[in-house]
């Protein structure tokens, strides 16, 4: 089964996606910030990221330059989740390994699964 | 706005609309959510339940926005008040958020009750505001408190609310600690937030002859309004 990490602070949208992701028959972990998303990282060994960008502690790109550090880490896809997608170059962020943004605003759950699938 | 690696600039507006944008998306998600026809009565229950206390949430912002951009023109009555009293009306108030949220709020009270000069209204709309940010940025299971201390000497006090949450980096303590110096500004709170909140906080504070401040901890930290203790308080 894909595993996917799902990094997201607002609980209770954690909660939503988290199910949407699961019913779709992944397997899904959700870290709340980035230090619990590296220690996920070790331990869960997941085949997707799905990242907010806006979270507490430390924005998204302190978590994307830990992940590129290692060549293991840096190799599995990121998939941008955010309230902010309007204000990224998705060419720059794969440099980042970020593969594909998705609009929190605007998205459907068959969005953000479609998503996953692309980069699974 | 794109510098592809997370800076943006931020005017009121943009803030405002930025920080109206993550209740209105949560909103739209559980209400998509809701539409699963393969939901419990139980869960259908308690996504409705998050849905009006998310919507309140975003409305007690749109309505402190309404506040400070008229506080010029309005006319404050400040008065007397009990802080401790206050605080625990805050607390009753949003009992039922921290609740579902599954964290609890809690006022730590003092053994002498005293009172400060401030306006009843702007004191509650900035602790609501500190304690809305500190709810985000707390721990599940963990309790939010709100504090009372009293500054003999410099005739203040101090009302903060205390999170135990992630610990803001030094780089980050640094750029707060330079904007609530020049504050009323738009200034960053924590990495995801505009600022709009503070900068309110800011402004309500000001009008009661007040300020804010901020206290790092090494497992969260306290945001603070600082008041004119009333002279009122030898009688007490």
């Amino acid at each position: 089964m894909t595993r996917v990490l799902l990094v997201e602070d607002d609980t209770w949208l954690a909660e939503v996606e988290a199910s949407v992701i699961n019913d779709a028959g992944y397997e899904v972990h959700i870290a709340p910030h980035a230090p619990a998303a590296i220690d996920l990282v070790d331990s869960f060994k997941p085949d997707v990221i799905v990242l907010d960008v806006l979270l507490a502690g430390s924005t998204a790109f302190a978590l994307l330059n830990e992940l590129q550090s290692y060549s293991d880490t840096g190799m599995v896809p990121v998939v941008f989740c955010t309230n902010i997608a309007d204000q990224f170059d998705a060419k720059k962020l794969k440099e980042y390994g970020v593969m594909r943004v998705v609009d929190k605003t605007t998205m459907y759950p068959a969005d953000l699964i479609a998503a996953i699938r692309s980069v699974e | 706005m794109n510098r592809g690696e997370g800076s943006f600039e931020v005017t009121p507006l943009v803030a405002a609309a930025h920080e109206l944008k993550a209740p209105l998306a949560l909103v739209r998600q559980l209400a998509l959510r809701l539409g699963d026809e393969h939901l419990s009565n139980a869960e259908r229950q308690r996504l409705l339940h998050q849905t009006v206390l998310t919507t309140e949430r975003a409305l007690r912002l749109t309505s402190d926005l309404t506040k400070a951009a008229r506080l010029d023109s309005a006319l404050f009555q400040l008065e007397p008040i009990n802080p401790d009293q206050l605080c625990r009306d805050v607390v009753g108030e949003l009992q039922p958020l921290f609740k579902a949220y599954g964290r609890s709020v809690a006022v730590k009270g003092r053994r002498h009750p005293l009172l400060l000069v401030a306006n009843r209204d702007l004191l509650r709309r900035i602790l609501l505001g500190f304690s809305d940010n500190a709810l985000h940025y707390s721990q599940p299971g963990t309790a939010v408190h709100l504090q009372i201390q009293a500054f003999k000497k410099s005739g203040v006090v101090r009302v903060g609310v205390r999170d135990f949450g992630p610990a803001l980096s030094s780089d980050m303590w640094r750029t707060l600690q330079k904007k609530l110096d020049s504050a009323p500004q738009t200034i960053h709170a924590r990495p995801e937030s505009s600022g709009l909140g503070l900068y309110i906080a800011s402004q309500f504070a000001d009008a009661m002859n007040g300020r804010i401040g901020a206290v790092r901890h090494k497992d969260g930290a306290t945001f603070y309004v600082e008041l004119q203790a009333s002279n009122q308080l030898s009688f007490l």
